[in-house]
C-alpha cells in the first residue's frame, strides 16, 4: 500500500501497521532498520510517519511500508485511517512497562476491528535491559488471540528481524522464505580534488575527536 | 548476541526455546512468490579481508556519531581489474551498510581515545547513489582494528601504483595516438595532391573535348 506521494516499485510491497503504547519503541525498531541508528532521544510521533523498508529475499526484494503511528492517545488523531488496507501489523509493548502489555488487548482490538484476518507479531521490546518488569513466562496473550511473539531489543538488535521474516513468510505462504545478500553493485569511479580532499581531511580530524554512542558494549549482533 | 553477557540472558534462552513455535493464526497467503536466481554482486572479486565489526557514520549536523549497522566488513579485490571496495552488511538481513573503492587518496585514521576504532572519509554507494561520508569502525580486538587499518593502507598504496602506471599507459597511448594522426594528416595531404591531380587532367581533358565543339 503505497501512499499516493510516495513512489511506487515493481516488487511486492505490503502497508504494515506498527501499534502500542507511546514509548515503547516503535520509531526507534523502524529507524535501526531504515539507517541502523538507535536513537535514545524520546520524540512521541505525532499522528504517522510511514517509512519503506526493503528486504532482499531468496524469493526476489519485498518492500514493507511501515506505518509507524503515534502511541500517546493525545497524538493520535484518525486511527482506524493509519489502519485501513494493512495487511500485517506489528503491536509493540515494553518488558519494562507492565502498563504496556497490559493495553495490548486494546491495540489488538481496535486493530482487528479493521483488518481481519491479517498476520500479526507481538513484540515485548527492551529485553536488553536489566529489570524487566514483564517476564517471558508471563507473556500468553499471542497464545490466547493467536499471534507470534518475539523478545526483541531494538537497542541490542536481539531478533530484531524475525518480525519481517516471519510477516514476510506468512504474506508469501512460504516457511522456507528467508533473507539473502542484497546485491552490492560496483561503486562508480570517483575523482576527489585536492581542495576537496583538504576539507575531508579537516572534517575528519574533528570527527575523530567526537566519542561513539555505545563504546561500552562489545556485542556485534 | 550468544557472546553477550546479559542477566536476562537465561530466560531469553528459555523462551527462545519456544519461540520458533508459530503460535500465529493460519492467514490465507496474499502473493505467490518464485525463488530466483541469487547475486550478491561479489562474484567476481576475491576476499582479502573479512571481519566482524559495528560501523558508525558522522553525522555533522548533531556532531555525533551514529549507528549505521553491525555486521561483517570486508575487503574485496576484483579478479580482473584489481580495483578494491569495501563492503560491509549489516547481520541477519544482510543488507548493505557501506560499499565504497578503496582509492589512494583515502587514509585511515585512528580514533581519538580508542584503540579498537578508526576513522575514513569515503564516497559512498551503500544506497545506490554517492554521498559523502565521514566513516567510523569498531572492532572487538585492538589486532583486528590495527590488521584493518594497515590492510587498508596497503591496499590504498596499491591503488597509486595501479593508477601511475595506468597513467603512464595512458600518457604511451597518446604519444602512439598523436604520431599515428601525423602519419595519417601526410597521407591524408598525399592523398589530396593526388585527387587535385587528377582533377586537373580530368579540367584539362574536358577541355580538349569542349575545343573541337568551339571550333565549330
Amino acid at each position: 500500500m503505497a501512499l499516493p506521494n510516495q513512489q511506487t516499485v515493481e516488487y511486492p510491497s505490503f502497508k504494515l501497521v506498527i501499534v502500542g503504547d507511546g514509548g515503547t519503541g516503535k520509531t526507534t525498531f523502524v529507524k535501526r532498520h531504515l539507517t541502523g541508528e538507535f536513537e535514545k532521544k524520546y520524540e512521541p510521533t505525532i499522528g504517522v510517519e510511514v517509512h519503506p523498508l526493503d528486504f532482499s529475499t531468496n524469493c526476489g526484494k519485498i518492500r514493507f511500508y511501515c506505518w509507524d503511528t503515534a502511541g500517546q492517545e493525545k497524538f493520535g488523531g484518525l486511527r482506524d485511517g493509519y489502519y485501513i488496507h494493512g495487511q500485517c501489523a506489528i503491536i509493540m509493548f515494553d518488558v519494562t512497562a507492565r502498563l504496556t502489555y497490559k493495553n495490548v488487548p486494546t491495540w489488538h482490538r481496535d486493530l482487528c476491528r479493521v483488518c481481519e484476518n491479517i498476520p500479526i507479531v507481538l513484540c515485548g521490546n527492551k529485553v536488553d535491559v536489566k529489570n524487566r518488569q514483564v517476564k517471558a513466562k508471563q507473556v500468553t496473550f499471542h497464545r490466547k488471540k493467536n499471534l507470534q511473539y518475539y523478545e526483541i531489543s531494538a537497542k541490542s538488535n536481539y531478533n530484531f528481524e524475525k518480525p519481517f521474516l516471519y510477516l514476510a513468510r506468512k504474506l508469501a505462504g512460504d516457511a522456507n522464505l528467508h533473507f539473502v545478500e542484497a546485491i552490492a553493485l560496483a561503486p562508480p569511479e570517483v575523482h576527489i580534488d585536492i581542495a576537496a580532499q583538504q576539507l575531508h581531511e579537516q572534517e575528519l580530524v574533528a570527527a575523530a575527536s567526537q566519542p561513539l554512542p555505545d563504546d561500552d558494549d562489545d556485542a556485534f549482533e | 548476541m550468544a557472546s553477550t553477557a546479559d542477566p536476562e540472558r537465561k530466560e531469553e534462552e528459555e523462551a527462545a526455546a519456544g519461540e520458533e513455535e508459530d503460535t500465529g493464526a493460519h492467514v490465507a497467503p496474499i502473493v505467490r512468490l518464485e525463488e530466483v536466481a541469487i547475486s550478491t554482486g561479489e562474484e567476481d572479486e576475491e576476499v582479502i579481508l573479512d571481519l566482524k565489526a559495528k560501523l558508525y557514520r558522522f553525522d555533522k549536523d548533531g556532531n555525533q556519531w551514529k549507528e549505521r549497522g553491525a555486521g561483517t566488513v570486508k575487503l574485496l579485490k576484483h579478479k580482473e581489474t584489481a580495483k578494491v571496495r569495501l563492503v560491509m552488511r549489516q547481520s541477519k538481513t544482510l543488507k548493505i551498510c557501506a560499499n565504497h573503492l578503496v582509492i589512494p587518496t583515502m587514509s585511515v585514521q585512528e580514533h581519538a581515545g580508542n584503540d579498537k576504532s578508526c576513522v575514513w572519509h569515503a564516497a559512498d554507494f551503500a544506497d545506490g547513489e554517492l554521498k559523502d561520508e565521514l566513516f567510523c569502525i569498531r572492532f572487538q580486538s585492538v589486532e583486528n582494528c590495527k590488521n584493518f587499518m594497515e590492510t587498508m593502507q596497503e591496499v590504498a598504496e596499491s591503488q597509486q601504483k595501479k593508477e601511475e602506471s595506468k597513467d603512464a599507459s595512458d600518457t604511451a597511448g597518446l604519444i602512439e595516438k598523436l604520431s599515428v594522426e601525423d602519419k595519417k594528416s601526410e597521407e591524408k595531404t598525399k592523398e589530396e595532391d593526388t585527387v587535385a591531380d587528377k582533377e586537373e587532367k580530368v579540367a584539362e581533358s574536358e577541355k580538349k573535348v569542349e575545343e573541337p565543339a568551339s571550333s565549330t
